[in-house]
């Protein structure tokens, strides 16, 4: 599940200390833009000494890399890939699937290196231009690592010459494209953040929105935005009581090799489900196939 | 003499100052602040393990300390040294 992704700054102990006791589904420890260029080297080894003895719960842990135009990204993943408790990296300004490339040979690199299997650790991208939106399914589909996409917010709306708005417009178009591609290519679409840190109705409302267009879950920068945004993305009493007939009903009929299933008078068919089975793992009562 | 640092004096985090000490002199090591009295020898024994395991010799450390966990003070005295050897910036 990837409802929740929260982002920690790299150089900072007690975010990093905390983080994962916050409940989020994710972590992602950013040595990106949260850290200031001259504390580049410090937070790097922060984060690796966190790797190798930090706590995370039950969290899916990520790093936030720099981007591949910086002198610093080839030094992040050796610093932080050789360590088991990393699942994927995060990768800034996406632009198209080449750069997907150029990360998964690296990531090959070090992960041989180190004797870790070729292509456990995933990589999260960041689409935060026009560009990247534009080339979000050939970045999806450039390597089985992907595991995510996801929009930019201030970088995308700058490279979009427009500003953020509370409704969200501008941004309205490329959510739409990144589902449709992330979906297609079978990848997880996961939203941008809401920086407006304080105004919970406001957050609440966007998150149902995404949710409605078919998004995963969010990026996170406060922690108090987390119970927000699983409040929403869980599967209220009603759907589950819902699918949990349905998949029950499913598996009578084709235990009795019957393929249509009628469920409270209504036929019942495969994306239906489908669909059914997707809430009952949302609500922790199904293993993900 | 040449010194290098690293940390913050943030809460839960530490400020690390390195020096380089003169062949023989051996690990010096001063702590000061929230901790200090009360994690003393715990904390220069992890200070020690980093020293020794970055293979370096002659040193003199400082930290003032503001609750910094064992795994904050490793990454400050190793992200210190490592300024101080300029291998790393």
């Amino acid at each position: 599940m990837r409802r929740t992704m929260l982002y920690l700054p790299g150089n900072n102990p007690n975010m990093l200390t905390r983080g994962y006791l916050f409940g989020p589904d994710g972590l992602i420890l950013d040595l990106e833009d949260a850290v200031a260029m001259a504390e580049k080297d410090t937070a790097r080894i922060l984060v690796q000494h966190f790797l190798k003895q930090g706590e995370f719960g039950k969290c899916e842990v990520t790093v936030r890399i720099n981007g591949v135009d910086t002198e610093y990204w080839k030094d992040d993943l050796a610093a932080v890939v050789p360590f088991p408790v990393l699942q994927g990296v995060r990768a800034p300004k996406v632009d198209d699937a080449n750069t997907v490339k150029i990360i998964d040979e690296e990531l090959s690199m070090i992960e041989d290196k180190h004797g870790i299997p070729v292509g456990r650790t995933k990589i999260f991208c960041l689409l935060e231009t026009a560009k990247g939106i534009w080339n979000a399914y050939d970045i999806a589909s450039a390597s089985p690592r992907v595991a995510a996409i996801i929009p930019g917010g201030e970088d995308l709306t700058a490279d979009l010459k427009t500003s953020r708005s509370s409704e969200g417009t501008e941004l309205d178009w490329a959510r739409r494209m990144l589902v449709f591609a992330a979906r297609a290519a079978g990848v997880d679409p996961i939203d941008t953040v809401f920086p407006r840190v304080t105004d919970d109705a406001g957050l609440r409302k966007e998150t149902e929105f995404i949710k409605q267009l078919g998004f995963e879950g969010k990026s996170v920068i406060h922690p108090n935005q987390i119970p927000i945004i699983h409040d929403v993305f869980n599967p209220t009493e009603k759907e589950i009581e819902k699918a949990l007939k349905i998949v029950a009903a499913a598996k009578e009929a084709a235990e009795r090799g019957q393929g249509a299933v009628s469920v409270d008078g209504r036929m019942v068919d495969i994306p239906v489900v489908k669909r059914a089975e997707h809430t009952l793992v949302k609500a922790g009562l199904l293993e993900v196939k | 003499m040449n010194t290098a640092q690293a940390g913050t004096l943030e809460s839960m985090d530490c400020l690390v100052t390195v020096s380089e000490a003169a062949s023989g002199t051996g690990v010096k090591i001063q702590i000061t602040g929230s901790s200090a009295a009360r994690f003393k020898s715990a904390m220069e024994k992890k200070v020690s393990e980093v020293i020794a395991s970055m293979g370096v010799k002659d040193i003199e450390i400082s930290i003032q300390d503001n609750g910094a966990l064992d795994i904050v003070l490793g990454a400050r005295v190793e992200a210190a040294v490592k300024r101080l050897m300029g291998g790393e910036r």
